[in-house]
């Protein structure tokens, strides 16, 4: 079903659509980027970088965490509308009769379905990692391990943002709507993950405060997530500005919640779509 | 040996956030379909039909009550397995062809590859579309998407195969090529279930037929016994009716209808029938023909329909 799943996007023409921005994306950089001819700088559209130290880190760093960070919401945003409409697809009238009426369960109908979504967009999300990875490797020979494995997270970040889209689309049964609540969930994500700074200031009352601090911590932290797969990379020198925290190291914790959350999520969702009349 | 069976099923729908509204689909319903016959659900629209076949292949949920497909509880997927389903409205992506289509749903049942390929193609061919499998189906007519969902219903050689309106939209021709199909599948040995409003198609192919309304069954029984011969007669005369003798008539039978030289009565045996027979001659016309009537399955299911049983 996830095989089946993933060539209904690709022939649905939204997987490829994405697959075109990503690689146009890539041809940008491609064209942007190289070394100067005594290796000494970094040349970007032909303005030079010094090569050893911009703002404390390599250019090549540099330009690496600006480029996963730019990029990261892009794909993110992108893939959500390329593979939100595979489930609602699914239960429209007249074709959810036909999926439910073949010998598979539910729970791996409604799994294989979103799991096939997410794949096929983390595997667009590899595939340009690795094309990046390489383009910096030839180009300004740097093999920088760290970003291939920032952009794995940042696909695994996806898998767990999905799940979010995934249930809003089983309860809505609409495409519009499972996109919009996404996004919504997505900013609701980023105000959770700096609470202390600003929701928290809203209304000074303990109970609001662990109610914002149970839900950062029982849903999806997309934010915590994106911003600990950059660090792999390097530190942000732009952060700094912000405080002590968002300069930290790297911390796996996110995903550890964010993995939970999510399987709860896909499981509350699979439970909720076995007890559904089509 | 009974295929489907089902005890005092019952559905009701709930809808509205705060004040439910409640719809009962399905009122107590027992139904049972034997191996190898081809069972039709009668009902008008809006009767329950396509809500029990969802129920016995688990795509909606009985709210009370009983049923076993191939002696499985409900829910269980070997039930799935072995049964192929046409739903009314049937909806595709439209961005396949239809020979894509028909690969998709064979991987949902679990069939692959070349075999699948050949599959699909024969079944193509067999629902006369051989020619059409490689366009997209944006571009079918009604009638051959409901010619596309048949082959698909039959991908994997189901033993039990319901089917929901499948004629509909579909022109006399093609009507009589899906009854050919339904014929042989039931040459092959399997059973098929029927759901239908159109009553001509279902009397013209199936072996039993339950009549649903409002939910509830109303009578369960093969075709010759629904439509069995009454002691309702034809009488063709050579000679028109006089207001005499259909005032005779009337006086000794229990329902009479005349136009000019034709005589429809009910006489409850056939010596009344045999005395109007008298009577016709006394009046000095001739009689061309007497024939006995036989009720059409729509007279029965109007009739049914019409005195309320089951409201």
């Amino acid at each position: 079903m996830m095989v089946v799943t993933i060539r209904e996007a690709i022939l649905r023409g939204t997987l490829i659509f994405y697959f075109a921005v990503g690689n146009i994306i890539v041809a940008f950089v491609a064209f942007a980027i190289k070394a100067s001819p005594d290796g000494s700088a970094v040349l970007v559209f032909g303005n030079s970088i010094p090569a050893k130290s911009l703002m404390g880190m390599s250019a090549a760093d540099f330009l690496l965490i600006q480029l996963q960070r730019s990029s990261t919401s892009a794909i993110m945003f992108l893939g959500i509308f390329a593979v939100a409409g595979l489930i609602p697809s699914m239960l429209e009238k007249g074709t959810a009769e036909l999926y439910l009426s073949k010998p598979l369960s539910r729970t791996s109908l409604f799994l294989s379905r979103s799991f096939g979504a997410t794949i096929a967009i983390a595997l667009n999300i590899l595939y340009f990692a690795l094309v990046i990875w390489a383009l910096f490797g030839i180009k300004l020979g740097v093999w920088h391990s760290g970003f291939l494995l920032s952009c794995l997270m940042v696909a695994v970040a996806f898998v767990f943002y999905f799940s979010v889209v995934a249930f809003t689309s089983l309860l809505t049964r609409s495409q519009g709507f499972a996109i919009m609540l996404g996004f919504l969930f997505w900013f609701l994500s980023s105000a959770l993950e700096t609470r202390v700074l600003g929701l928290y200031k809203l209304w000074d009352n303990v109970i609001y405060h662990r109610t914002l601090d149970t839900l950062y911590y029982v849903t999806p932290q997309i934010s915590g997530m994106l911003e600990n797969a950059t660090r792999l990379i390097g530190k942000n020198p732009f952060d700094r500005m912000l405080g002590p925290q968002a300069t930290a190291d790297f911390t796996i914790m996110p995903f550890i919640y964010s993995f939970l959350s999510a399987s709860a999520i896909y499981a509350l969702a699979a439970r909720y779509f076995s007890k559904q009349d089509y | 040996m009974s295929i489907v069976q089902t005890q005092g099923l019952s559905k009701t729908f709930r809808s509205g956030l705060i004040k439910k509204a409640r719809v009962e689909a399905l009122k107590d319903v027992s139904l049972s379909v034997e191996a190898g016959e081809i069972f039709g659900l009668l009902g008008p629209n809006g009767a329950g039909k396509t809500t029990f076949v969802k129920i016995l292949l688990s795509i909606a949920h009985a709210t009370t009550g009983e049923a076993q497909v191939f002696d499985h509880a409900l829910g269980a997927l070997s039930i799935r397995q072995k049964c192929g389903y046409l739903p009314e409205n049937h909806r595709y992506p439209q961005f396949l062809t239809g020979l894509q289509t028909l690969l998709l749903f064979g991987n949902l049942h679990g069939l692959k590859g070349r075999a699948l390929k050949q599959k699909a193609q024969a079944l193509l061919e067999r629902v006369g579309l051989k020619d059409w499998m490689n366009v997209k189906i944006k571009r079918y007519s009604k009638g051959m998407l409901q010619r596309l969902g048949m082959a698909q219903a039959l991908l994997n050689d189901p033993e039990l195969l319901f089917l929901d309106e499948p004629t509909d939209g579909v022109d006399p021709v093609g009507r009589k090529e899906i009854r050919d199909v339904l014929k042989d599948l039931k040459v092959q040995g399997a059973t098929i279930f029927l759901n239908s409003h159109l009553l001509s198609e279902v009397e013209l192919i199936c072996d039993r037929v339950a009549i649903l309304n409002k939910g509830q069954v109303l009578k369960v029984g093969t075709i010759s016994e629904i439509t069995a011969p009454q002691l309702e007669y034809e009488i063709q005369l050579e000679g028109t009716v006089t207001e005499r003798l259909l005032a005779i008539i009337k006086s000794s039978v229990a329902e009479t209808h005349a136009d000019a030289r034709v005589l429809r009565v009910t006489v409850p045996d056939k010596l009344v029938l045999n005395q109007i027979l008298d009577s016709i001659r006394k009046e000095g016309i001739l009689i061309e023909s007497v024939m006995p009537r036989r009720a059409t399955l729509e007279d029965y299911f109007i009739k049914v329909l019409q005195s309320g049983e089951g409201s």
